[in-house]
């Protein structure tokens, strides 16, 4: 229980350092996959046995050989060559919050942290992408633990500003990849829906594989507010003046048909798709990267 | 509708614009809140404005009714007590129909419109509105005529109808009901507002009128007393009606303070004044009961004397009735007959004294539970001519005393001189043990001395004036100077009494001397012939028992068994008719309507004449009888009763003038050969020195009969002459019994009066009648109901 409580959002945001943040959430998973179906799972490198006659000489871990003067074979070396982009959203609409904890920026940062943690750990090269109306910066993927630092680095110093173009980002992004990639976008998808699915199809039809990380804040699912209110669009400045409670019933609806959309529509592409909320913990992410990979591995 | 400060409302008017201005200038500023996800709510902004500007519109309606109501509560609207009801149900109406007009408009602008729903609350709607409109078109088309309501302390035009009958003198913890009355009228008086006008009005027959102010009309109260003579209520009412009508002032009340018996409610016709009153709702009508729920009472009915003249030592017969009110008791009932004083009335130290000495007689009579129980006393002495005054009472006290005694007269006399004149073929014996029964006559007690002669003996008798009447028994013709004997005899005072049968026929029809004027005078008509009914289905058949001959028999009129006696022939006589000075009346009819006996009145006298005789034997020799009326069997007792009946009549002994009923006019026959001119009139009221009377037309009248008691005559002609007569109530004229609502409803118009018992209820009566009934409570709770919806509404608003 110690370690799994990293998972949840309100918890780790008292962590200020993300390579810690990112340290815990992982840890925090992995400790709870022991009691799950997932137990055996080769996740961790402890599952290096001795060579037996037969088995292929490739197999075995020179490494440890070395050390050890004894023949170990590492089995599951020869599947990490996964290559994952962390594609984070920059739009200001990112650094929305309401309870005025994480916001779905720290949310998305948090998340994608863990994820390179754990992909670093695992030895899959990983890479970064950051875009607003065009690609910002970007890390090319490595597997090196010191590139797990570089990444940290670079996702701790990001602010979400601006408004978003997603096609032209995704369209540029497409245009970066020379090999079948896992790329994970973290972004509210607050854009006009049909330029952002058909910049999602065209990478999917590149060969790549998808993972959405759909992040809301707590109260753009929920819409907890009451009475007379005046609401503004950050990036736009655009306002509204409304009541709350006439419309609370309708706009969940509608956040809910809107999110039912983009999953089907994502189904019926092959593109995992992950609707969250800054109040969800963050082992649904983790677990959703986890069973992306073993399908691919 | 009327208000109690008006200006507030006219202020509250211009209150209300303040939420109206607070909620268009004044509009609280929402919070500004980041929202990414704002395409969201833009797609729906529409419909979501237009909630919104219904809610602040309900809101703004809110508090507008919210501060409308302070203004209205504060105005202090009041309506006719009978009015509250529809305007209540006015207000419920409105009330849902606002309800529904706001279900209405909020599924309307509902994103999620409900189509069924909206078509029912669409149509409830229209049809509380319907509803609505026409409560409101029958309230305002009636509200008009509505009670006149606002200040209270506005003058009133007031009747206050006092019951002063006989009842009204009840006593209940020592306090007879008309003092009881009397100081509620006080009471009421009191009550009014200043430069009222009140009309008491007392059902003592007097006019009513407005007095000049509120102490004259106190003073009128004071000065009321119970009446013997009481008029109805409705009566009484109506005649103060159009006084009330024509007076100026525009707030008008009746009260009606009486003990709720039933005679004073007694109406036979709705007089048009309590129409006009039942249906003028601007006049407040107060019933004031101060009477007993359960009355105990003793009551004396009716006196019956078996002769109103008796000879010196004839024997008089007082029969009456207790009736008792209340639980069975016994009581002692005791006459009391005055002894003949001459020295007494007299007036001494400015108060009347009466004889002091009396034959007394009581009895016990035991009386059951609510029921009437008869008695007699028989008295006799001898006595001196005269008129004697008795009193029949109840010995000791009860709740009503004026029904406790019961007044008589009665008069002592010479026997009266009678002529009977018969053919020698015909027998006069049964006359004579009609009026003068040989037992009776032997000992001098009958009423009649008879001189009985044949008709050929009549030419012997010179002057006729020594009888009071003549009898002629189946006569034969008589001489022109003979019937104008009769007449003159007649015409001086004198009673004759003809029997016509067989003798008067001459070859079938009636002998010349019965057709002539001078018999005609007499006779009251022509003669014609004899109508035969040999079958015997003929008798005696009385269209009416007007005629006091029949007193007796009124009581009896269904068992009189007049077909026993078969009548087989009869004279035809042909009424005279247009003398005005002689009239002549059909008294008795037979089956075939043919007159039975006829009766002229003749100067100061009278001729009774039968159309079939008394003397006639069944079976006569030589031809057939004409009647079996004075057949031994069965006994001839309505031959007997009708003879002694006319012989009384002829002598106008059955003239009751003796004992008369609180309200006739008391008036008697004064000859003043034996009578004076003048006399001394004596009341029942001591306290009242006697008046003078003087004769008139040889009568004596008094009209001022309005108390029972004993109105005693004194006059002097050859010493002092007492005479006089009693006056009782009539027995309906102290009956306690409570009266029905119907019977009020009658007179005063169902739901148009309200019934009070005490001044509490009075008051709150009053109020209600004078300042309507109040809303306040009403708009109170619609306001707290506003305040709390409005509370509600705007703090689902502007809630952050």
């Amino acid at each position: 229980m110690a370690v799994e409580k990293y998972l949840k959002p309100e918890v780790i945001n008292q962590i200020k350092r993300l390579d810690l943040r990112a340290q815990f959430v992982v840890k925090g998973f992995l400790h709870g996959l022991h009691a799950s179906p997932f137990h055996g799972f080769s996740v961790e490198f402890s599952e290096h046995r001795k060579y037996n006659a037969g088995d292929d000489l490739k197999d075995i871990d020179w490494q440890v050989y070395a050390k050890t003067d004894k023949y170990y074979v590492k089995k599951f070396e020869s599947e990490t060559n996964i290559t994952g982009y962390l594609v984070m959203d920059l739009s200001e609409s990112m650094a929305y919050t309401y309870k005025q904890t994480l916001t779905k920026f720290d949310y998305a940062i948090c998340l994608a942290a863990a994820l390179a943690y754990l992909m670093v750990n695992q030895q899959d090269p990983v890479g970064l992408v950051t875009f607003n109306t065009k690609i910002r910066q970007s890390l090319p993927p490595r597997s090196r633990r010191t590139h797990l630092g570089n990444i940290l680095s670079l996702l701790s110093n990001l602010k979400p500003d601006g408004d978003t173009d997603f096609k032209h980002s995704m369209e540029q992004l497409a245009s970066m990849l020379r090999n079948r990639s896992l790329i994970m976008v973290f972004s509210d998808f607050l854009v006009d829906e049909e330029s952002t699915m058909d910049a999602l199809y065209r990478l999917r039809h590149s060969g790549h594989d998808l993972i959405l990380f759909h992040v809301l804040d707590e109260a753009e699912v929920s819409f907890p507010f009451n009475g007379i209110c005046k609401m503004r669009d950050p990036e736009t400045d655009e306002e509204l003046k409304i009541d709350a409670n006439g419309f609370r019933k309708e706009y969940v609806k509608q956040i809910e048909d809107f999110r039912e959309g983009m999953a089907r529509k994502c189904r019926e592409s092959g593109i995992d798709y992950i609707p969250l909320d800054t109040s969800m913990q963050f082992d649904k992410a983790l677990m959703e990267y986890l069973l992306s990979r073993r399908a691919r591995g | 509708m009327a208000w109690t400060n008006l200006a507030i409302l006219g202020v509250g008017g211009l209150l209300v614009s303040i939420p109206v201005l607070l909620h268009l200038l004044m509009q609280p500023k929402p919070q500004i809140l980041d929202f990414p996800a704002l395409r969201f709510l833009k797609e729906r902004n529409v419909v979501n404005q237009t909630r919104m500007r219904f809610r602040h519109l309900l809101l703004l309606l809110l508090r507008c009714l919210l501060i409308a109501l302070v203004a209205l509560a504060l105005a202090g609207p009041m309506v006719a007590s009978a009015d509250f009801g529809n305007w209540v149900t006015m207000g419920g109406i409105g009330f849902l129909g606002l309800i529904l007009a706001v279900v209405f408009l909020a599924n309307w602008f509902s994103s999620n419109r409900n189509s069924l729903l909206l078509g029912i609350v669409g149509a409830i709607l229209a049809l509380v509105m319907c509803f609505g409109a026409w409560s409101a078109y029958q309230l305002f088309s009636t509200e008009g005529g509505g009670a006149i309501l606002g200040d209270s302390g506005a003058p009133v035009a007031a009747i206050i109808v006092m019951d002063s009958s006989p009842t009204m003198e009840y006593q209940l913890q020592n306090q007879a009901r008309f003092e009881e009355a009397k100081e509620t009228a006080d009471w009421l008086i009191n009550q009014l507002p200043s430069d009222s006008q009140v009309c008491v009005a007392a059902t003592d027959n007097d006019i009513p009128f407005f007095s000049v102010d509120v102490s004259a009309a106190k003073r009128r109260v004071e000065t009321l007393e119970v009446s013997y003579n009481a008029d109805s209520i409705g009566n009484t009412l109506a005649k103060a009606i159009p006084l009330l009508e024509k007076n100026p002032l525009e707030r008008k009340e009746v009260y009606v303070v009486t003990d709720l018996t039933r005679k004073g409610w007694a109406t036979d016709t709705q007089e048009p004044a309590l129409t006009r009153l039942s249906k003028d709702e601007s006049v407040s009508i107060f019933v004031i009961d101060v009477g007993v729920a359960d009355p105990s009472n003793f009551s004396l009915g009716r006196i019956e004397l078996s002769d109103s003249r008796i000879t010196s030592n004839g024997e008089l017969t007082i029969r009456s009735s207790v009736a008792r009110l209340g639980e069975a008791a016994q009581r002692t009932i005791r006459l009391k007959i005055e002894k003949q004083d001459l020295t007494r009335p007299v007036v001494r130290d400015g108060k009347s004294l009466l004889p002091e000495s009396f034959w007394e007689q009581t009895t016990l009579v035991d009386i059951r539970q609510d029921s009437t129980t008869e008695f007699s006393f028989k008295f006799s002495d001898n006595l001196a001519t005269g008129t004697y005054h008795g009193v029949v009472e109840v010995v000791g006290a009860d709740g009503l005393a004026v029904d406790d005694q019961k007044y008589f007269s009665f008069e002592v006399s010479q026997p009266w001189q009678t002529l009977v004149v018969h053919p020698s073929d015909v027998n006069p014996q049964f006359l004579l043990s009609c009026i003068s029964p040989s037992s009776a006559a032997l000992n001098g007690q009958a009423a009649f001395v008879c001189k009985v002669i044949e008709q050929h003996e009549l030419k012997s008798i010179d002057n006729l004036k020594d009888f009071q009447a003549v009898f002629l028994l189946d006569p034969k013709p008589l001489q022109p100077a003979q019937w104008e004997s009769l007449a003159q005899f007649a015409d001086n005072g004198g009673g004759v009494g003809i029997f016509l049968g067989h003798n008067a026929s001459s070859r079938g029809v009636a002998d010349t001397s019965f057709k002539s004027e001078s018999a005609q005078k007499v006779l009251g008509g022509e003669l014609t012939f004899p109508y035969r009914r040999p079958d015997g289905d003929l008798f005696l058949s009385p269209q009416n028992l007007d005629h006091s001959i029949f007193t007796i028999l009124r009581k009896i009129k269904e068992d009189v068994p007049w077909n026993r006696f078969p009548v087989y022939l009869h004279w035809g006589l042909e009424p005279a008719t247009g003398d005005e000075n002689f009239p002549t009346q059909t008294v008795l009819q037979f089956g075939n309507l043919n007159p039975a006996i006829l009766e002229r009145k003749i100067g100061n006298g009278l001729s009774m004449v039968m159309t079939t005789p008394i003397t006639d034997p069944a079976r006569p020799k030589g031809r057939s009888t004409w009647n079996d009326l004075t057949l031994v069997d069965p006994p001839p007792w309505v031959a007997y009763y009708l003879t002694s009946q006319i012989a009384n009549h002829l002598v106008q002994a059955d003239a009751n003038f003796l004992n008369l009923q609180v309200g006739q006019i008391g008036s008697f026959r004064n000859d003043l050969k034996y009578f004076p001119e003048t006399y001394q009139v004596f009341s029942p009221d001591l306290d009242k020195p006697p008046a003078n009377v003087t004769t008139v037309k040889r009568a004596i009248s008094y009209r001022f009969v309005n108390r029972p008691g004993h109105y005693r005559f004194r006059g002097a002609f050859d010493g002092p002459i007492l005479r006089g007569f009693s006056a009782n109530l009539a027995p309906q004229a102290t009956d306690l019994t409570r009266v029905q609502p119907e019977d009020i409803d009658r007179v005063l118009g169902a739901g148009r009066y309200q019934l009070a018992t005490d001044k509490d209820v009075i008051e709150r009566q009053q109020g209600t009648a004078r300042r309507g009934q109040e809303f306040y409570p009403l708009i109170m709770m619609l306001m707290f109901v506003a305040l709390a919806l409005e509370y509600l509404v705007s703090n689902l608003f502007y809630r952050s």
